[in-house]
């Protein structure tokens, strides 16, 4: 770990944060393949990123949660599910050995990448009629929306499907240190029929809890390097803080492709390098 | 096609309609105070760090600290490091990078502790509480595993 110096941290941290940002798709799937690169073990690693992703997440949330498009009660319900799947996956982490991490890191990647292709406005009708359990939860909400300058009501449906599908997220989240933000925003979206800021707010709420249930098994096994983690948390929120800012004023999606392509080349890079194929 | 989010007109009666103002009010009083308490959380956590390691950097002119956090539990090592910054002798960069990393982790507990809180003595829906206080309960067992 000697060539991981703090000022190396900290620049692919905030180049992390950045690329996080405007794919989209969170810190910790940059800065993991990232850090192993730089010659980190990936279980500490994974470890440094889940503790990041509680400050990127809480970061973004606050401001979303202030602004009245995030659902509390959605968020607090499911939190149920990914807080048990966390647990269990750092600790399956903790037993396996590097390789199949590699791996289910790199699948796990260019699954999420292919999300963003197929997440398309697919509803038109939030208020679909709902199964008794969803409405018995009070998944109902509205926000403003400032795009469409219309108030949105939804109806949140199929919490008996999204529970248990949240479960699995969490399970990749703790595995990986990751958010697993896509797979969450998919099953908001999908299998609850949340609307697309909803969906997008809501994961960001969920995706704390989820760290922080995460992080306390990587902190009681040891893996949680306090000389790393300092730079990379300061580095992955400035670099996520100027990722979000840009965003807003971009128009074009040329950037935004090119870090895409990014990620696929991680993506390929992790599995390629867990079964063995590059050192 | 479905018509795009139709407009409808709202049949509820008044009283009905003054509790759900209340509790949309509820709930954005509970919004402002999960928001702060996140952005509070992150941005005390940072500016920690920040202070931990400028001060490690005048000391030693590096800015790596070079340590593991091992053989304890969560709030063994927030007790440890809560005496090392009351401590004259033991205060230092590692007290304020370990302050920062238990801020963090403190961050989305106290959100869903205060949560609980709110649904059960604003909102006194005992659902949610049940809700949050089992997610509560399980981070606290976590947190203590070690």
């Amino acid at each position: 770990m000697s060539i991981t110096s703090p000022g190396v941290l900290f620049v692919v941290s905030i180049l992390a944060g950045f690329i996080g940002a405007m794919s989209g798709m969170g810190g910790g799937i940059v800065l993991i393949p990232a850090l192993t690169l730089f010659g980190v073990n990936i279980k500490h690693a994974i470890a440094i990123s889940i503790v990041s992703v509680i400050a990127t997440s809480s970061g973004a949330a606050s401001a979303y949660v202030r602004d009245g498009v995030t659902n509390l009660k959605v968020g607090m319900f499911l939190e149920m599910f990914t807080i048990l799947g966390a647990i269990i996956g750092a600790t399956v982490t903790l037993v396996s050995s590097d390789q199949p991490l590699f791996i289910a890191f790199g699948i796990v990647l260019l699954i999420s990448w292919g999300t963003l292709f197929i997440r398309k406005h697919h509803l038109t009708n939030y208020l679909l009629p709902a199964d008794r359990f969803s409405r018995w939860l009070e998944l109902r909400g509205a926000y403003y929306d400032h795009a469409e300058h219309q108030e949105i009501e939804y109806q949140g449906r199929r919490a008996w499907l999204g529970g248990p599908c949240m479960f699995g997220a969490g399970f990749i989240a703790g595995l990986l240190g990751i958010g697993a933000g896509a797979l969450k925003v998919l099953i908001l979206d999908l299998a609850m029929g949340l609307p697309p800021k909803v969906s997008t707010t809501t994961s960001n709420l969920i995706i704390g809890v989820t760290a922080l249930a995460g992080t306390s098994i990587y902190i009681a096994a040891g893996y949680v390097d306090p000389g790393l983690v300092a730079p990379v948390i300061v580095g992955v929120v400035a670099g996520a803080f100027v990722g979000t800012r840009l965003l807003k004023r971009l128009s074009n999606h040329a950037i935004r492709q090119f870090f895409l392509v990014v990620l696929l080349a991680l993506g390929v890079e992790m599995i390629l390098r867990g079964l063995g194929v590059i050192a | 096609m479905k018509p795009k989010h139709a407009p409808h007109t709202d049949p509820t009666p008044m009283p009905a309609r003054a509790k759900l103002e209340r509790e949309a009010r509820q709930e954005h009083e509970m919004e402002l105070l999960v928001g702060y308490l996140l952005l509070s959380g992150v941005l005390l956590s940072i500016l920690l760090v920040v202070t931990g390691m400028a001060w490690e950097y005048v000391k030693t002119g590096s800015l790596h600290l070079n340590y593991l956090i091992a053989g304890m539990n969560f709030f063994q090592f927030l007790v440890g490091d809560l005496r090392a910054i009351l401590t004259p002798s033991l205060i230092g960069p590692r007290a304020f990078v370990n302050l920062a990393i238990a801020a963090l982790l403190f961050t989305p507990y106290i959100r869903v502790v205060s949560s609980m809180v709110f649904f059960a003595a604003a909102e006194k829906n005992w659902k949610y509480t049940a809700f949050t206080a089992f997610v509560g309960v399980v981070l606290t067992y976590s947190l203590f595993l070690r």
